[in-house]
């Protein structure tokens, strides 16, 4: 092509999600988070070495509204990556390429990060 | 490099409205992508309302009508109208496919109709494939043997070594799988794509080839190989029902054991 001027074809505008690149994606982001979520942990428990004080600021952190959306949101993501990692490490086995199957690992690594986190919580709250 | 923005001279305006004329009663609107080299104008998408009734079952049949009955300007590639040539390969209703062998009845509302996806477009709706290719070409889609002087005798090979071949010797190269790839939209330059790593596992998987641990280094590279993340949209677009994820994850695992 000589011309520098053509136009390029419309891309992430227009093409239609699939599951399997939907989960890609999320799982991108939630390792992301997740990166972020440890550091942000390591710093929480060092700082409780600090005494009363400061785990007080960090009690009641955790206590709102906002820190147990925190607490939950990470049980998740961290539930989502190790399942899609699972599906992941499965690929690199030559597992699983099949169109059908991804589609149903994919589906179950979803739902189970949701009954992960509900597990968690449920530990948490000391039901079990 | 990413840009998840379409630039300035790419952004799609609003284009012409063509109205029945034939009053049908059973009308489509189809959506189609426009660009015009002769113009300076941006892209823009026409809407035609196309008379079903006297439609045939395919996409490229309302294509062609278009282009028959509406607008002669309409530019697309097409040539056998069977699924076989790989031509016609666009992105219908948000997925690439070939326009060919999709029945519109399928699609329910609009038809959207625009070219592959991350291309140069040289008109309407036929983008620029040369880079893909040139990639192709690196890859050596041909048989390589050891000069032995007995080049006139055929290389036999067995049943099970060919049956090892069914999934990737269908592929018609009609680029629908690497360009639905976000991975080769972001490094297309770079990234050989399913589409060519596919060809590529194909080469390395047969037995009559000499040059397989070759073949095997050459493709084995961070950016040529690894920017595959199994996103799976080639799998998930391909006309021929072909798993370029799973040739190219088969690559990944000879690399990893050899």
């Amino acid at each position: 092509m000589e011309e520098k001027n053509n136009p390029l074809s419309p891309h992430l505008q227009i093409y239609r999600w699939q599951i399997s690149s939907l989960l890609s994606i999320t799982h991108r982001i939630v390792g992301v988070v997740n990166i972020l979520a440890i550091t942000i942990i390591c710093f929480w428990s060092l700082s409780l070495l600090l005494g009363a004080e400061s785990y007080l600021i960090i009690n009641n952190f955790l206590q709102s509204f906002f820190g147990k959306f925190v607490a939950v949101g990470l049980c998740w993501t961290f539930s989502f990556h190790i399942l899609n990692e699972l599906r992941h490490l499965f690929w690199d086995l030559g597992y699983g390429f099949d169109l059908k199957i991804s589609k149903i690992t994919g589906v179950l690594a979803l739902l189970g990060s949701f009954v992960f986190t509900i597990l968690f919580y449920l530990i948490g709250k000391n039901i079990f | 490099m990413v840009q998840l923005n379409l630039p300035q001279n790419s952004k799609i305006e609003v284009g012409k409205y063509y109205k029945d004329k034939t009053n049908s009663k059973n009308l489509k609107k189809v959506n189609v992508y426009r660009w015009d080299p002769s113009t300076k104008q941006n892209p823009r998408v026409d809407t035609f309302e196309v008379d079903m009734d006297n439609c045939g079952p395919k996409v490229l049949d309302i294509l062609f009508k278009i282009k028959n009955e509406i607008d002669p300007s309409l530019t697309f590639r097409r040539s056998c109208a069977h699924g076989v040539c790989g031509s016609c390969a666009m992105n219908i209703d948000g997925v690439n496919t070939l326009a060919c062998i999709k029945s519109h009845t399928d699609i329910h509302g609009d038809l959207n109709v625009y070219p592959l996806p991350h291309l140069k477009v040289v008109k309407d709706l036929i983008g620029d494939l040369t880079t893909l290719y040139k990639q192709y070409e690196s890859i050596k889609p041909w048989l390589q043997t050891e000069q032995t002087g007995k080049e006139k005798e055929e290389i036999k090979q067995s049943q099970k070594d060919r049956e090892k071949l069914d999934g990737y010797y269908e592929c018609i190269l009609c680029a629908c799988c690497s360009t639905s790839c976000p991975s080769y939209w972001w490094n297309g330059d770079k990234y050989l794509g399913p589409a060519v790593l596919l060809q590529a596992y194909r080469w390395i998987n047969d037995s009559r080839d000499g040059d397989k641990e070759e073949r095997l280094k050459k493709v084995a590279d961070e950016l040529k190989l690894y920017r595959c993340h199994t996103i799976m949209n080639c799998t998930n677009s391909c006309p021929k029902g072909l798993n370029p994820a799973k040739a190219i994850g088969s690559i990944k695992k000879m690399l990893a054991t050899s």
